[in-house]
């Protein structure tokens, strides 16, 4: 009586229980519970399964009459048929007695918020849907097998990226990839749980599905050439290193490049023409800019134009006061305003004039199907150059995409190929009061609608606008401690105060929890392993299997190929 | 098959009462028994010895003897004048060979031959744990301190006794449930 999908509990045991448990035994039966909370299965008292066995954010199959489910574990509890074991608990020297209270009058209670329902039909090939009810009274539960698994979350496969194992289970968990880049996501922790490894892994996934190019602003400079992974003291590959032939490296800081052993593609240089009054007033805070100072800029771009910023510097301090007169703007705001913009002058990347044009060099590589990863080396410790040069690019950028697809649209041209924006520290972009003059508050916002998506990496998602947050598609979280994140990153999802156990209970390292569009349920993950020789071959060997490019307009695949084989090999 | 030590002198679908053939001679409390064939089992929950004839109570003898033997060696008439009752639950009988753990479908007829059933019977009978729940229910005072002879000596009659005073202590928990205090004391008594 089963399809096929779920096994039947007596199929071959996937899971990792300790001891491998066997699965064939139900762990208990239902007996209580509703949709929205999920429900509540007692703990055989047979003993084969304690409940120390059952560990939250693991998986479990409920063998309903109709319907076999899929859900996750929210919580544990202790319960008991006779509130005087509380008050008078049986002697603990005598194994006897506790024996024959424990799974009688004692016993075991798992939550389990069953997600996903599969009909019981014969031969039937439907896929698992959202679960919309629940499982009758005292259905057997059984722990998950890899089977199980693997026919919620789908087969690795080009659309399905392998991101890690379901906890205490050796089998895969994969993400959609098409889901994933269809509307932007974002990617929680605090500082030290992984969050640079699971970025890693999924831009490596965006490389495998191949539909979408990724432009990242590599703050630390960590994901293009070699990073370093602290806990095991060891440097890992980048991106470039492991697709040289699909990913390009631009810096800002070549000097740092080039001592790290890495060979840029492109040298970014930004012209203080590329820069708008509205990129400064990004910046106020961290420039300690007041209201005024900063729409003092404004004022300077309508008295000088398009190079108001290298006009402005090249003033010396003390023709401020007649400038500001002249302005019609408050002296001592222009002052600052000009004392703050100075700091500018100590970043070579930026030159006087309009003469590069960075933003159109990313989108020529993007356009060829390429990843670009661009590197701060030096500067990324400067939150100002971080904001500024990933704020102007982006917008840039963004503004190209949206002429292509309304070009497209307009039956001129194809669409522009799909682009992910990785921004670091998005708080600080994306904070309540300046998400709505950022960039990527509009690409958030936009979804879709124009091809970019975001995918945003931090470690306080409470900093960030909540409407930028709700926009996120899917959620990758890892350890989060204040109450305000775990808030923030599990706001408008079903199901988020049990979800709210389990991200409270992930361990520091390695593991996440993701739900979301690229997921048909929350799960709990042990990433996978990056860093390895073996995890190199495993990442690039599926990738180098698929697509190296998007088509251009017009082109068909065998052109494709073959434009390809001129790019690699000349 | 053992000789009979009693004979039923009164049943219902629930309890049955026997009369001893010899005085002093019943099984002990808690002992299974088995009445008739095809057979009932039933536990022994109480036992007496009282006057044979209810009109006449029995005296004290004993003011100038040395000792209890004294007294029936000197009225050899009291074991003539007493007679040894006692009252057992049906826990289960035999149908088709087969013990079944349920209520016989007719109380044992008056006169049945009741005999103490043999160790290798009691281990058969007790595989089963069903039976406590008859003696669970079978109300206060005694049902507790009957449960627990019974325990106690099927326990002795088992190669297996302490697992099966474990398993017991399971089953005696999962029929009270709500009521650990009463099953901690059968299980501690059973094991004293």
């Amino acid at each position: 009586m089963t399809n096929g999908f779920f096994t039947n509990g007596s199929g071959t045991n996937g899971s990792g229980f300790e001891g491998g448990l066997p699965s064939s035994l139900p762990m208990g039966s239902v007996v209580g519970g509703s949709l929205t909370e999920g429900v509540e299965i007692r703990l055989n008292p047979t003993g084969d399964i304690l409940i120390e066995d059952v560990k939250v954010g693991t998986f479990v199959t409920i063998q309903g009459q109709r319907y076999r489910f899929f859900g996750v574990v929210t919580d544990l509890e202790l319960n008991s048929s006779d509130a005087r074991l509380r008050h008078s608990p049986p002697d603990s020297n005598d194994p006897v007695l506790l024996e024959a209270v424990s799974g009688t009058m004692a016993y075991g209670v798992v939550s389990v918020l069953p997600n996903m329902a599969l009909p019981l039909i014969s031969g039937s090939d439907e896929r698992p849907v959202a679960a919309k009810t629940v499982p009758s009274h005292f259905s057997p539960a059984f722990p998950a097998t890899g089977a199980d698994v693997a026919a919620v979350f789908g087969q690795e496969d080009d659309r399905h990226f392998w991101i890690g194992a379901p906890l205490d289970m050796d089998t895969r968990v994969c993400l959609d990839l098409d889901n994933l880049v269809r509307r932007s996501f974002g990617v929680f922790g605090k500082s030290g749980t992984g969050k640079t490894f699971l970025t890693r892994l999924l831009l490596v996934g965006i490389l495998q599905g191949g539909e979408a190019s990724s432009l990242i602003f590599d703050m630390h400079s960590e994901y293009g050439w070699s990073g370093q992974d602290s806990d095991r003291d060891r440097q890992v590959k980048g991106l470039k290193q492991l697709f040289p032939s699909r990913v390009s490296t631009f810096t800002l800081d070549e000097d740092s490049s080039r001592r790290r052993g890495s060979s840029p593609d492109e040298v970014v240089r930004i012209g203080y023409g590329e820069i708008e009054p509205e990129d400064i007033e990004l910046l106020k805070d961290n420039l300690n800019l007041s209201d005024v100072a900063a729409s003092a800029a404004f004022n300077l771009k309508q008295r000088f134009g398009a190079n108001w910023l290298g006009e402005f510097l090249q003033r010396g301090g003390a023709e401020m006061g007649e400038l500001a007169d002249d302005l019609g703007v408050n002296r001592a705001a222009l002052g600052a305003l000009h004392n703050r913009l100075s700091r500018f002058q100590r970043f070579p990347f930026l030159e006087d004039g309009n003469r590069h044009n960075a933003a159109a060099t990313i989108i020529e590589h993007l356009e060829q199907g390429r990843h670009v990863v661009l590197e701060f080396g030096r500067y990324g410790r400067d939150l100002s150059a971080y904001i500024l040069v990933s704020n102007l690019l982006s917008r840039r950028i963004h503004e190209r995409y949206v002429e292509l697809k309304e070009a497209a649209e307009g039956g001129q041209g194809s669409d522009p190929r799909p682009l992910v924006i990785v921004i670091e520290e998005a708080h600080r972009f994306l904070s309540p009061s300046i998400a709505s003059q950022t960039t990527f508050a509009n690409i958030a916002r936009e979804l879709r609608k124009y091809n970019v998506t975001l995918m945003v990496i931090d470690q306080r998602p409470g900093s960030i606008d909540s409407e930028v947050m709700s926009q996120l598609g899917t959620r990758f979280t890892c350890a989060l401690d204040n109450e305000r994140d775990i808030d923030a990153v599990l706001s408008g999802t079903a199901g988020s105060r049990q979800l709210r156990g389990v991200l409270a209970r992930l361990e520091e390292k390695q593991q996440a929890l993701i739900f979301g569009h690229a997921v048909p349920m929350p799960v709990v993950v042990h990433t996978r392993e990056y860093g390895t020789p073996e995890s190199y071959a495993e990442l690039t060997a599926r990738v180098g299997a698929g697509p190296v490019a998007a088509a251009r307009p017009g082109e068909t695949r065998e052109e494709r190929v073959e434009r390809e084989i001129d790019e690699l090999f000349g | 098959m053992s000789q009979p030590l009693a004979e039923v002198i009164g049943s219902d679908s629930r309890l049955l009462t026997a009369q001893c053939y010899d005085l002093y001679c019943s099984p002990q409390l808690g002992a299974l028994v088995s009445v008739g064939d095809p057979k009932v089992f039933a536990v022994v929950q109480g036992i007496r010895t009282e006057p044979l004839d209810p009109g006449r109570p029995v005296l004290a003898r004993g003011r100038d003897s040395g000792s209890v033997e004294d007294i029936y060696r000197n009225n050899p008439q009291i074991e003539r004048l007493l007679t040894t009752r006692f009252d057992a639950l049906i826990v289960g009988h035999e149908v088709d060979g087969r013990l079944v753990q349920l209520l016989p479908p007719f109380p044992p007829p008056i006169h049945s031959f009741v005999r103490a059933c043999a160790t290798d019977e009691v281990a058969r009978f007790t595989d089963n744990l069903d039976f406590c729940r008859f003696l669970l229910g079978s109300g206060p005072p005694m049902a507790d301190e009957v449960m627990v002879a019974c325990l106690r000596h099927a326990a002795n009659c088992r190669p297996d006794g302490d697992d099966f005073i474990k398993r017991a202590g399971q089953a005696i928990a999962s029929e009270s449930v709500g009521d650990s205090v009463r099953m901690a004391a059968i299980l501690r008594r059973a094991r004293l």
